[in-house]
């Protein structure tokens, strides 16, 4: 009855307006980023599925017009432009339009005297975006163009069409990604192009996580610290095991909520956000298996058990953290510098979190690998892709350290809290404690009183 | 007599500081007991170890027949502690947390009920115990702490500083609401104050502590008797100055 007491006052304390909101908020962002990203692809696919192909023919020859024609009863629509000058801008901006294929006059001369003809190639860039620069259009007229010229060349060279292709594509590529030891036909730039969005947003979150928590219960310690109110409990007729117990558990709760909402948006933002991208290179393999198929052939599709364990590894770094915040808060003594004692948490997870986000960790050099894995948040940022390719023993190697490292860390926090220290030790950054200088002050007026 | 508190030679020795050293004294039923003293006397440090914050190094005190060392759950269940300069939880209500402060003291919801009826009336503060305490006044959060510090009539409340930082009205009232408790429900006190006005207003006995050592114990009119003072405030300075001769 006084835990539930002690627990009611500890999740009253956390679960505020500006809690909830916060949740709110990111479940919003994540449906929003995802919904961005979906209409983002969906223009892309637009893009490329549905391209003109913006043509200027200076040469204006019956070769030239022959290409062009050809190129047109293949299924391809063109627009044509009558430009001059290279002030390829303007020509852009006068005639509305992102790209368009120039034809310089002395294309045909070139080619029927045997030099490589050159084409000038014009796009607008509006933005530093991958998405947003796919110019389908242009490259579309490059290749075709391309195309065209290779089987005029070979027609004189005396090949026929079935003879050009063969020593156009003179192998057939099958291509087959292995993971662990599973194995599909696809190539492993669409696996990557899928789960890199997932890649690139987990760390995000634990990080986010990391300090969120982090810095929520180390205020409410420093809070009690500083105005007393931790005095007032532990005279109260409850043991300091509950109280702790009920701070943990009510700050282990809302960490849980928090990995819930989390995981929840994460799960419907990478549906949103590759979705598309896995409907688009679906057609172009054709004849090969989907991402999403190949995925689930190779192992690496992500099941709701899965999930789970990455939620519970979110679950025991969060409460790593707790611990850790528990200690530093208890070292404050100003509210102030709880800012200062979120940094040796902070580092601890931006080393991770930024080696996660370039590099395999698995593939570093042995010290430095060890190092790192040595950084228990190290294990929630490579929860997923060690599900994903299979490194189970890794991951639960990994989440074994966990918890071992939050049984330590919750040891020392217990030991601090049951002894005189939580009353006497602190940091103070060079700041003069209460104590000094009311001691100066004292010291001050004896003097002038004598 | 009977006595509602013992101290038996309680030393707490920090790392570098001998903090108290070997401090004794008694407070009956319904006495209010100041403990006196410069800044660093070791004040603090006595009542933490009687309050079962802090573990005593050598000695023992004894709360209601309980040791602090033995039997600290026993000892908290018998004494309420107001800190020097405590603050509430600022996102609660003054009810809520008188609320939550009595379920710490008792689990019975008819208990719990009494416990907050009787805050309520004492630190009359009315419609205003439905707002957020981090609304409050520093004069209405002293009298929601000391309301909730006598609630559950303990043996011993220990008041650390019980005025500090209030106005001279609110300070008059809340030395009268102690002296009130002692008298007319037996209710005993220690208090630790630097205003000898108030301590000579509200004690019965006192103690003045410094360098860890106590080093006298009285009612006010002995003690300016023994130090021929005219007040409490010149027998304090006589025997501060006597321990630093010493």
């Amino acid at each position: 009855m006084k835990f539930i007491n002690l627990l009611k006052k500890e999740l009253s304390e956390l679960i505020n307006l500006q809690m909830i909101l916060g949740l709110i908020v990111s479940l919003g962002i994540f449906m929003a980023l995802g919904g961005i990203m979906n209409v983002t692809i969906d223009e892309a696919v637009e893009k490329t599925s549905n391209v003109t192909l913006r043509i200027s023919d200076r040469d204006d020859t019956e070769f030239t017009k022959t290409m062009l024609e050809t190129i047109k009863k293949d299924g391809n629509k063109i627009e044509l432009f009558t430009t001059s000058g290279d002030d390829y801008a303007d020509i852009l901006s006068s005639n509305s339009i992102n790209d368009i294929v120039v034809i310089p006059k002395g294309f045909t001369e070139d080619f029927n005297s045997g030099k490589r003809p050159q084409i000038v190639t014009v796009s607008r860039m509006t933005s530093a975006a991958t998405i947003s620069n796919i110019n389908a259009g242009l490259s579309n007229s490059v290749t075709l163009i391309e195309k065209y010229l290779s089987e005029k060349k070979a027609e004189t060279g005396g090949l026929d069409s079935k003879q050009y292709d063969l020593v156009k594509n003179p192998i057939i590529i099958a291509e087959n990604t292995v993971v662990d030891d599973k194995s599909a036909a696809v190539s492993s730039d669409k696996i990557v192009g899928k789960i890199s969005i997932q890649n690139m947003m987990l760390p995000l979150i634990v990080f986010v996580l990391i300090i969120l928590t982090s810095q929520m219960l180390m205020s409410t310690v420093a809070n009690e610290k500083t105005d007393k109110t931790l005095e007032t409990l532990l005279s109260a007729p409850v043991s300091r095991g509950s109280v702790i117990g009920a701070k943990m558990l009510a700050a282990g709760l809302i960490a849980l909520i928090n990995a819930a909402v989390y995981m929840f948006g994460f799960k419907i933002f990478v549906g949103d956000a590759t979705s598309k991208i896995t409907d688009s290179a679906g057609e172009y393999v054709k004849s090969n298996l989907s991402v999403d198929e190949a995925l689930k052939q190779l192992g690496m599709e992500l099941t709701g058990m899965d999930y789970f364990l990455v939620g519970l590894q979110l679950f025991f770094t969060i409460m790593i953290c707790l611990s850790v915040s528990l200690i530093l808060g208890a070292l404050v003594n100003d509210t102030k510098n709880t800012q200062s004692m979120i940094m040796p948490i902070m580092m601890l997870a931006v080393i991770p979190y930024m080696i996660s986000m370039v590099a395999d960790i698995n593939s570093l050099p042995t010290v430095f690998k060890y190092i790192v894995y040595a950084i228990p948040f190290t294990h929630t940022f490579s929860a997923i892709p060690n599900i994903m390719f299979g490194n189970r023993t890794l991951f639960f190697l990994g989440l074994g350290y966990q918890i071992i490292v939050f049984a330590i860390c919750m040891f020392f926090a217990l030991r601090l809290f049951m002894s005189d220290k939580i009353f006497t030790i602190s940091l103070n950054f060079g700041q003069k404690t209460k104590y000094k200088i009311k001691k100066r002050k004292a010291v001050k007026e004896n003097k002038t009183n004598s | 007599m009977e006595y509602v508190l013992e101290v038996k030679e309680l030393t707490k020795q920090y790392t570098k500081v001998l903090a108290v050293d070997k401090v004794s004294f008694t407070i009956g039923k319904g006495e209010i007991f100041a403990l006196i003293g410069p800044n660093g006397a070791g004040k603090t440090s006595t009542i933490r170890m009687i309050s079962t914050l802090l573990t005593p190094t050598a000695g023992d005190a004894i709360v209601g027949g309980h040791s602090i060392i033995k039997e600290p759950e026993k000892v908290r269940e018998s004494i309420t502690y107001l800190p020097d300069e405590a603050g509430a939880y600022k996102n609660m209500t003054g009810l809520k947390y008188l609320r939550f402060m009595a379920g710490l003291f008792t689990s019975d919801l008819d208990t719990l009920n009494e416990y907050v009826e009787r805050a309520k009336k004492i630190c009359a503060l009315g419609d205003r115990l439905e707002d957020k305490i981090g609304s409050y006044s520093r004069g209405m959060i002293r009298k929601l702490l000391l309301a909730r510090a006598v609630m559950t009539k303990p043996k011993l409340a220990i008041l650390d500083e019980p005025t500090s930082g209030l106005d001279v009205l609110n300070a008059i009232e809340i030395r009268k609401m102690i002296k009130q408790l002692a008298a007319e429900e037996g209710m005993s006190f220690l208090l630790s104050s630097h205003n000898m006005l108030e301590i000579e207003f509200v004690s019965d006995r006192v103690g003045i502590i410094t360098g860890g050592h106590l080093m006298v114990t009285g009612n006010g009119k002995e003690l300016k008797e023994r130090y021929n003072a005219a007040n409490l405030e010149e027998v304090f300075e006589r025997v501060v100055n006597e321990h630093e001769i010493h």
